[in-house]
């Protein structure tokens, strides 16, 4: 598993990698806050992924309610892989929001 | 890196090793209870095989593994008991029959499913398992599947059962340690999927804003509609092992059945959100509190040590306000007294176990065995709620199925001969269990040949055992089964004839401080009954002094006290024995036994108790009263000293022995001359011979 910052001029992105679940759930949540705090929309790449447990469906889904209520831009940048749309489904969960670009 | 699709497998895993394991253990001890009740459903099936909720027992108990399996880590097992679920699928479908043959490949799994349980799969399991899933395969007609069966294929499975079809609403929140606790939600729901149609709704409601979030916890609380033809109790198997501390609801939505075909057009098409469900009635109410709690046995004996402590300083403190005479102090002093003395009951309550399950399990030896055998036999029960200590019932499983053994291969005749004996071709074997003032009597009994007294006689003079001439009665005869080596059996088999299984027998009824009481009649049976004390852990006795030793004898063992004269002792001419009305006792002086060089009262007390070898009566100087003691072990470096069965503090803080009468008197015995027949001191001659076994005919 991986989560990492990228901050840029424009806004963060927030890179998951692998498995993530609950043993880098608080990392996750660190990160989200991070970016939120930092300017401009925060983008989720989930391309790498593998796998997401409930810590951080509901982790994404918090920040994404944080960032609507802030007026922040959030939401997935790239592709989401199959198996997750799949997990979010069975979990009862809505599709993870999509970044849209600034401009569009 | 993980790779894609081990994403089920992740989200098993804990949040660390200790608590994986942990979880492991406890599905382990919940599996194993659940294969015990399996197995007793499966050997019920076996007799009445078109009994439709024998098998539904069957297969929601397989259900059940699988499911948990999975969720714990257990794939393998999940895989293989997923085949047997298929194969009892089909006997609930009607398209299976109940056969001897799908019993006895069943049973074969669950002795795999134990071995799986505790991840000691060899190649030699692996092999079993292929071979059991192949004669599954051949059953059945379907081939092994390696996962388990899609939604859309068990929604399909259950809606032809024929089973009345329902809608479920179920409600789940777990509880705050739901996913440190290694439970994913997400198994939950493919597991519920399995079942039949389902639709799932996570509630947000309760997730707090991201920086107050406890990232580990779940707030995320899910409601779901299910469609299957089950009950609420199949549903919630689902959940059994995740529910403790979580809010779970299971309500029927549509109380009327609703036909199959409409049914399978909402499993197909996915289901409606749930209507309100006011007028369904509650199928399933999770109750606010657990009623009960699986604690480690460990956790437990060390609770019991510390009231054993505790019931030690409560003697003293009773002693010290006896002396002090300060009516404040006894006040005090006796509400402890009655406080210690409820705590002490209540923790030995608790290590009480009914003895059902250690009956149970012998279903399955006694089925195996008969069908090895070529007998037909049927086993019965009596008194399988009887109730005793944890550590006697754990010692009780092998002299029970020695015994069991011994009945079955060499009582227990084959139906034709039961036949020509004019008997029932079906032989009856009876284990039946029930308290007897402070002793359990556990009794194994067949309606068989009994025992042939003439051949025992026979065997035992042939191997030195007596001699040729010995005059022995039915009742001494019949104790000689319990001597090391001894077997009347005509050749070694697997069952038994090595002579070693009835002095197993012998020897760890004796380490339980019990005894044995064979009785006998040729060609009508035999019933041999072991008489144990309720618990190990705590002794009523009588506190005799011998100078400044104190010492406890079992009060169960003690018949009465009288007192021994030096009158007494001149008229036995010198000899250790005692007029008891006319009948003669020998008797042991403690004081000559274990060495206490102090001159003798004038007046002695005799302590008469039955043990094995007869009366016997024990000479102490004083008989301080009645005592309910806890038993403390001498430790290792004691044990060779069988005389001594554990040891106490007084209250005045002095160690007193406790004596098991049986191995003195055997001692004393040996010690007076040599063959089983010694007697003591030149005692009169002992009416039993060892081992400590009574018996009697009928």
């Amino acid at each position: 598993m991986g989560i990492a910052l990228e901050e840029s001029e424009t806004g963060s992105t927030v890179r998951l990698d692998g498995g993530i679940d609950i043993g880098c759930a608080a990392e996750l949540k660190t990160k989200l806050v991070q970016a939120l705090a930092a300017a401009g929309a925060v983008a989720i790449s989930v391309e790498a992924v593998t796998y997401l447990d409930v810590t951080a469906m509901q982790l994404l889904w918090a920040a994404e309610r944080k960032a609507h209520q802030a007026g922040t831009g959030f939401g997935v940048a790239g592709e989401v892989p199959e198996a997750l749309r799949a997990a979010l489904a069975e979990a009862g969960l809505p599709p993870l929001p999509v970044l849209i670009p600034a401009g569009c | 890196m993980p790779q894609a699709g081990d994403g089920e497998r992740r989200g098993t895993r804990v949040a660390s090793a200790g608590n994986a394991e942990q979880f492991k253990q406890s599905f382990r001890e919940e599996a194993r209870e659940i294969l015990v009740d399996l197995e007793a459903a499966l050997l019920e099936l076996n007799e009445n095989r078109e009994d439709q909720e024998l098998v539904g027992r069957v297969f929601r108990a397989l259900h059940t593994i699988k499911g948990s399996g999975a969720m714990f880590g257990f794939e393998g097992l999940a895989v293989f008991t997923h085949n047997l679920e298929n194969a009892f699928d089909e006997v609930r479908n009607g398209r299976l029959q109940v056969t001897a043959e799908l019993v006895d490949l069943t049973l074969a799994a669950l002795d795999q499913i134990r071995a799986m349980l505790e991840e000691r799969e060899g190649a030699a399991e692996t092999e079993a398992c292929a071979g059991i899933l192949a004669h599954v395969r051949k059953l059945t007609g379907i081939a092994p599947k390696p996962k388990p069966a899609v939604k859309a294929a068990a929604a399909q499975a259950t809606i032809a059962s024929g089973s009345p079809m329902r809608q479920w609403a179920i409600h789940f929140a777990p509880g705050p340690e739901f996913l440190l606790n290694g439970s994913n939600p997400l198994l939950l729901f493919a597991e519920l999927r399995q079942l039949g149609g389902l639709s799932v709704r996570a509630a947000m409601e309760m997730v707090p804003p991201l920086d107050e979030i406890d990232a580990e916890r779940c707030y995320i609380t899910w409601e779901m509609v299910l469609a299957a033809a089950l009950d609420a109790d199949a549903i919630h198997d689902v959940f059994i092992f995740v529910e403790d501390g979580c809010e779970l609801r299971i309500e029927p939505i549509a109380a009327a059945e609703t036909s199959t075909a409409a049914m399978r057009d909402a499993a197909a098409q996915g289901l409606e959100e749930p209507r309100a469900s006011g007028g369904g009635r509650r199928a399933y109410d999770k109750p606010e509190t657990a009623t009960s709690l699986r604690v480690p046995a460990a956790k437990l004996d060390q609770f019991v040590d510390l009231v054993g402590e505790l019931v030690t300083v409560q003697a003293r403190l009773a002693e010290l306000s006896a002396r002090r005479d300060d009516p404040e102090v006894a006040a005090v002093a006796e509400e402890i007294e009655r406080l210690t003395s409820a705590l002490r009951e209540n923790s030995m309550n608790i290590r009480m176990l009914p003895i059902r399950a250690t009956f149970e399990k012998f279903r399955r030896l006694v089925h195996d065995l008969a069908r090895d055998l070529g007998k037909d036999v049927e086993l019965t029960m009596d008194g399988a709620d009887t109730e005793l200590d944890k550590t006697v019932i754990d010692q009780l499983g092998d002299p029970l199925m020695h015994l069991i053994r011994n009945s079955m291969d060499h009582g227990i005749e084959p139906p034709a001969m039961r036949r020509a004996r004019d008997k029932r071709p079906t032989a009856r074997l009876h284990l039946s269990a029930r308290h007897s003032g402070a002793s359990v009597l556990v009794a194994v009994e067949d309606d068989g040949g009994g025992i042939d007294a003439e051949r025992v006689r026979q065997r035992a003079v042939e191997r030195g055992l007596i001699g040729a001439d010995a005059q022995l009665s039915e009742a001494e005869t019949f104790a000689l089964i319990f001597q090391p080596g001894f077997s009347t059996a005509a050749e070694v088999t697997d069952v038994s004839g090595r002579g070693v299984g009835m002095d197993v027998v012998r020897q760890r009824v004796e380490s339980l401080r019990g005894s044995i009481d064979v009785e006998s009649q040729p060609g009508l049976g035999t019933r041999v009954t072991l008489r144990l004390p309720l618990t190990l852990a705590i002794i009523d006795g009588l506190l005799v002094s011998v100078e400044d030793a104190c010492f406890v004898l079992p009060l169960a063992s003690t018949l009465e006290c009288i007192e021994l004269s030096a009158r007494d002792i001149e008229q036995a001419n010198g000899k250790h024995v005692a007029n008891v009305r006319g009948e003669v006792v020998p008797y042991i002086r403690l004081r000559e036994h274990f060495r206490i060089n102090a001159p003798r009262p004038a007046l002695e007390q005799i302590m008469v108790v039955e043990s094995g070898e007869g009366r016997f009566g024990f000479v102490v100087d004083q008989v301080l009263g009645n005592c309910q003691t806890v038993i403390k072990s001498l430790g290792r470096f004691y044990r060779h000293v069988q005389a001594v069965s554990g040891a106490t503090i007084l209250g005045d803080g002095r160690v007193a022995l406790i004596l098991d009468p049986e191995r003195l008197v055997q001692d004393a015995i040996k010690a007076a001359g040599p063959g089983p027949r010694g007697h003591p001191h030149g005692a009169v001659e002992s009416s039993r011979v060892r081992p400590a076994a009574r018996a009697r005919a009928h």
